[in-house]
């Protein structure tokens, strides 16, 4: 994973990244800062055009499916089959964040959606809506 | 006052670390066996903790990321993933074996068999997690647990002749009758309990939770340099109880009752008092902290929500963990399985992940992006480095000589 990722969000701030270094494994936050997952692996596209020259990165993939893939190995297929069992679709591919929603790349990758517009947080939903949530008390703050 | 209950934090892990119920039976199993033959391990293992744990908490306050955060970040998802299955199986042996020990703690007081407090215990764990603030729950545990200062007091009332303690603890010798292989095991099962994963784990969320900031790190220091030393001193207290009581008189520890017999001569019923409330808040404060933990570090791995910072709605997958780990640990325990034995295990376990939790720590706080100008100094980069070769050691003779010693029988 050494393809440089030539530009940090819509800004277009040019800044020169090691996406493996700067990217791979990093903690995603959404608009209100609140904890979205980690950037599990990396979409490339060949450029447009004539396809040639280094690929583009195009999406954020996060979640156990995209980490399954880069797992590889007995453990990697486990949770690839962990999740596409638990997923509604019959063939799930990794839940995708567009490049285009990330604002910031520092030690943490913020974006500029909320994090319960993107596809990853299914998992979080269910398991609100099936368990926590029907425990007396899941809305009130520690006090 | 309020700077008191600031160091809460740094204590409340220091028992879980120290004084949690596998190691309370182990100090006084060493202490009746090897006397003040194996104290050093103690003593190295002490600042060892207080070195990393400072890292973690000057990481934590200084950038707002816990150490499995940063685990993951610095050695990838495979090898972060190892160390979160390695990790997580220890944590999970220690809650299971915790959440019997308080149930060992009632059972003391009440003479009602801990397996009928077992689900009760576990229930008010999780009760504390799901509605207790986390400073509150931390000063409660962690300053009812100094009532274990009693051993110390205890071990002053029998009267050592301090010159003989202090030529065996600087003068260590393997006592006839044990082999080399037990010293050795019982030492990196000692040092492995003083430097437990999840101590910095849940020190480092803790101050994550707490919201700690640059302006912290005073109290960060002073939680480490206060809280481990004191779990030190609890634990070689009650190394030095069953060195004098038990040893002379050839009588081996395998319950709680025994590590309590010998401050209890000492000082009687008011001791017996004290040291049972000790118990029952080491213990629960123990299983607090693994508990926690397991939810703290498998969110991280992941990156989903954690934290008792926010509401339970909105950390759905971390409460889950916790509650799934309390349900499979009490299940574990009420098979009727040793208690005890199992945090032995676990605790050569942990000394094999140890590593893969210190290493990131290293490399973090010395990365300028990170820590904004708080990087290490000289003197933590060189304990560090020292630290983490003996942790290595450890870690690799840890298998090999619980085999061997077919664990320290």
């Amino acid at each position: 994973m050494s393809e440089h990722v030539g530009r940090a969000g819509r800004a277009g701030r040019l800044r020169r990244l090691d996406a493996g270094l700067s990217l791979l494994d990093r903690q995603i936050l959404d608009r209100d800062g609140r904890l979205s997952g980690k950037v599990d692996d990396l979409e490339l596209t060949p450029p447009e055009g004539d396809g040639s020259g280094p690929p583009v990165v195009t999406a954020i993939l996060s979640g156990p499916g995209a980490l399954a893939r880069r797992l590889r190995g007995s453990v990697g297929a486990w949770l690839e089959s962990v999740h596409s069992r638990l997923h509604p679709s019959a063939e799930p591919g990794p839940a995708r964040i567009p490049f285009g929603v990330v604002k910031e790349i520092a030690a943490t990758v913020g974006l500029s959606v909320r994090k319960d517009d993107l596809e990853l947080s299914r998992f979080e939903d269910w398991t609100r809506d099936h368990i926590i949530g029907r425990i007396p008390g899941a809305r009130h703050a520690p006090e | 006052m309020k700077r008191f209950v600031a160091v809460t934090l740094g204590i409340l892990t220091a028992i879980g670390g120290f004084v949690d119920i596998g190691d309370l039976v182990a100090n006084a199993e060493v202490g009746a066996r090897f006397g003040f033959d194996l104290a050093w391990v103690v003593g190295v293992g002490v600042i060892g903790i207080c070195v990393f744990a400072e890292m973690a908490g000057r990481v934590a306050a200084v950038s707002t990321r816990p150490v499995f955060d940063l685990v993951r970040e610095r050695l990838g998802a495979r090898a972060a993933l190892a160390n979160l299955l390695a990790s997580s199986f220890v944590n999970f042996l220690t809650l299971a074996a915790e959440v019997a020990g308080i149930a060992l703690a009632l059972e003391l007081a009440s003479s009602v068999s801990y397996l009928l407090w077992i689900p009760f215990t576990s229930l008010a764990v999780w009760l504390v997690i799901w509605r207790v603030r986390f400073e509150t729950m931390e000063r409660i545990f962690g300053l009812a647990g100094l009532s274990l200062v009693a051993f110390a007091v205890g071990f002053w009332r029998l009267g050592p002749d301090w010159g003989s303690v202090f030529h065996s603890v600087s003068h260590p010798v393997v006592p006839s009758g044990e082999g080399h292989a037990t010293y050795l095991f019982y030492a990196v099962s000692l040092f492995g309990a003083a430097m437990t994963p999840y101590e910095v784990f849940f020190f480092s969320s803790g101050a994550v939770e707490e919201r700690w900031t640059t302006d912290d790190l005073n109290v960060n220091r002073a939680n480490v340099l206060i809280g481990f030393p004191l779990g030190g001193i609890l634990s070689l207290s009650i190394m030095g109880t069953t060195a004098l009581v038990l040893l002379p008189r050839g009588i081996t520890v395998d319950n709680l009752a025994q590590v309590a017999l010998p401050t209890v001569l000492a000082l009687g019923k008011l001791g017996l008092a004290f040291l049972l409330i000790g118990f029952f808040a080491a213990t629960f404060g123990a299983a607090l902290e693994t508990a926690l933990s397991s939810g703290y570090i498998i969110s991280q791995f992941f990156g989903w929500q954690w934290g008792k910072m926010v509401r339970p709605v909105d950390a759905p997958r971390f409460h889950a963990v916790v509650l799934v780990s309390l349900v499979l640990g009490a299940m574990l325990v009420l098979t009727s399985v040793d208690p005890i034995k199992v945090t032995e295990y676990s605790l050569v376990l942990s000394a094999l992940a140890l590593p893969l939790t210190y290493f990131p720590i290293l490399v973090i706080a010395n990365d300028p992006d990170y820590m904004h100008g708080r990087t290490n100094g000289r003197v933590a980069n060189a304990l560090g480095s020292i630290f983490l070769i003996i942790v290595l050691v450890a870690s690799a003779a840890a298998i090999p000589l619980m085999i061997v010693t077919k664990a320290g029988q």
